[in-house]
């Protein structure tokens, strides 16, 4: 099972940074997206292998091995967190459009340098 | 219960800043308010910090689950003095913008943005959990993004980008960091980490996790080669954001390397002290040589912090007592003579109508007190003694002469003389040359409340700087409570007062 999380982890993060390294803001936008996906998933991993565990969900003192819960509550954290932070790139994105009528940094750059 | 004071910091700041969000008509009562409250906020910083002094580290578990369970603030005297400072140079910097815009100009936006942005930084300094700390930090870089693109004109959205993108890519790495550190201790709690990590020190994979977390922080300070988001990003602010920013943000990476060298690592990892020594070196030299070939007021002061910045990481990475010492010194004069200059810088370009040095000139003929208040703060930075910069410098040359690393105590000296030399740059640019503009061109009439406001800025270094004898020993006793681990494990893990 971790096998499978670290190959998609590190597919997760390759992608990401190609794509960050793009010139586009939206493939910026999309690397950026990748990138946090692979590190919620990264995080995922350090709760150990699951196969054979219980969700934490404990009801009396009869316990067989459970998950560990707590990565799971941070995931939940940066989930949000990476939302929020997209939402507002998106923004930012539109904002940089209207003022440039163009989406690529490159263009921008090389066009007007002060 | 007096523990719960340490949530004041945070929580306060945050009520603010619903407060200014829902209050929307932007009028002096608004302004006065705003003021008030800062004020308000310092006050209650120096009670905690009293409060530290003379007993010991205020220790709050929120919702009384005992750590390393649930989230503990943690502030120790270092943590109390980031505090004082990071709300008085908020103080100062609401005031100035104050001055520098007319109410009808001011976006009903930026106060609460500016106090999201407090709440943020405050609680990177309270928190004693390293989970907290990336949550702190993305408080702190929304509203900075945000603030950035609020004041950012028309075409220079675009240099937002570098800044933004640079920091969302290390806050990723920040989480993996955080995780492999969840996955070698299995806990998040600093003083527990410290405790299960202290054999951990030479194993390779702790080793990788430090560093990944080390480099996180040092994008945040600007350590080279790490820092060129900095000047290409801080220019596009005004002044007086530019001011807070330069003088806070790059702190908090500063504050988090020695939290997590001095706090959370086992003391004896020296490689990463090594390559801090190494790097600071380069952060120096070339933010500086970044610094004299600028040409805008602005652009020289934001290269300046990389320098500045490079300092401080050199102290640090000596790993002495006295090197710490030094560090939190350098600190404390820091954020307080930076933060001047940028809003100096401010006055100037009101006065001016521009910050490019080209069409500035003759300010020392038409406005003598902004030449004198931009002297002081210059020659501080520059390091002349008995200025305050002079002592955290002496303090830093001190450190690397007994530790025998002469080529270190070179190149301090060296980007002292290059720090002085584009302090120079401005003074002959914008003060001393003869005017460019016609006198009637210059708005003479618009600087005297924010030269007032400076005037008591400046005073607050001076008396850091002629005081320095409180100061070096409350930087020591800091220093040397950071450096007691077994004390501060001792002080959040200890099992009485568990309950709330």
């Amino acid at each position: 099972m971790n096998l499978i999380i670290a190959i998609m982890t590190a597919l997760l993060f390759g992608a990401g940074i190609y794509l960050v390294l793009e010139q586009k803001l939206l493939k910026i936008l999309f690397g950026l997206s990748l990138l946090t996906h692979a590190g919620n998933l990264f995080i995922l991993s350090v709760s150990g292998d699951p196969t054979g565990k219980i969700a934490p969900i404990i009801k009396n003192t009869a316990q067989a091995p459970y998950v560990d819960p707590l990565p799971q509550a941070l995931i939940l954290t940066a989930i949000v967190i990476g939302f929020g932070v997209s939402a507002y790139f998106v923004v930012l994105i539109f904002r940089f459009f209207r003022e440039e009528n163009e989406t690529s940094l490159e263009e921008v750059f090389t066009n007007n340098e002060r | 219960m007096s523990a719960n004071i340490a949530i004041l910091p945070i929580f306060l700041p945050f009520c603010i800043a619903l407060l200014f969000l829902v209050w929307r008509s932007t009028n002096a009562l608004r302004r006065t308010v705003a003021g008030s409250l800062a004020l308000l906020l310092f006050a209650l910083s120096l009670k905690i910090t009293h409060q530290v002094y003379v007993s010991d580290i205020i220790v709050l578990k929120v919702g009384g689950w005992q750590p390393p369970f649930g989230i503990a603030l943690t502030i120790d005297l270092f943590s109390a003095i980031m505090l004082c400072l990071s709300t008085l140079t908020a103080f100062f910097c609401l005031l100035h913008s104050f001055t520098s815009t007319k109410q009808k100009n001011e976006n009903v936006l930026y106060l609460p943005l500016f106090f999201f942005l407090l709440t943020g930084i405050n609680m990177a300094f309270a928190t004693g959990d390293l989970f907290n700390l990336f949550v702190s930090f993305e408080v702190m870089l929304i509203s900075s993004y945000a603030l950035m693109t609020l004041e950012a004109k028309g075409k220079d959205v675009k240099f937002a980008f570098s800044y933004i993108t640079i920091n969302l890519i290390g806050s990723t790495l920040f989480l993996l960091g955080a995780a492999l550190l969840y996955a070698h201790t299995g806990t998040l709690n600093y003083a527990d980490i410290a405790q299960k990590s202290q054999d951990l020190a030479q194993t390779p994979y702790f080793q990788i996790t430090a560093t990944i977390l080390f480099f996180v922080f040092a994008i945040k300070a600007g350590m080279f080669p790490l820092y060129y988001w900095l000047p290409k990003s801080y220019p596009v602010l005004s002044f007086s954001s530019a001011g807070f920013f330069g003088g806070m943000l790059t702190k908090v990476g500063v504050y988090a390397i020695l939290r997590l060298f001095c706090t959370i690592l086992p003391h004896n990892m020296n490689f990463l002290h090594n390559f801090l020594l190494y790097f600071a070196v380069p952060t120096m030299i070339f933010g500086v040589l970044g610094a004299v070939a600028q040409s805008s007021i602005k652009r020289i002061l934001s290269y300046h912090i990389i320098s500045q910045v490079g300092f401080m990481l050199l102290a640090i990475g000596f790993f002495t007592p006295l090197g710490i010492t030094a560090a939190i010194l350098y600190i404390i004069h820091h954020i307080l003579v930076k933060a001047s200059l940028f809003l100096i810088g401010g006055l100037a370009e009101k006065v001016c109508g521009t910050d490019e040095l080209e069409d500035m000139g003759g300010l020392w003929r038409f406005t003598p007190i902004i030449g004198i208040l931009f002297l002081f703060q210059a020659l501080s930075l520059a390091g002349i003694p008995p200025l305050s910069g002079f002592w955290g410098k002496y303090l830093i040359l001190v450190v690397a002469v007994a530790e025998k690393h002469y080529a270190f105590a070179f190149f301090s000296l060296l980007a002292s003389v290059l720090t002085l030399m584009s302090m120079l740059k401005i003074w002959l640019g914008a003060f001393w040359k003869p005017a460019v503009k016609k006198p009637q061109d210059l708005k003479l009439d618009s600087w005297q409340v924010g030269a007032a406001v400076l005037a008591l800025m400046v005073c607050c270094s001076l008396v850091i700087g002629l005081g320095v004898g409180h100061f070096y020993e409350l930087a020591q006793q800091a220093s040397d409570q950071l450096l007691d681990q077994s004390h501060y494990i001792e002080a959040v893990l200890a099992l009485e007062g568990a309950t709330p």
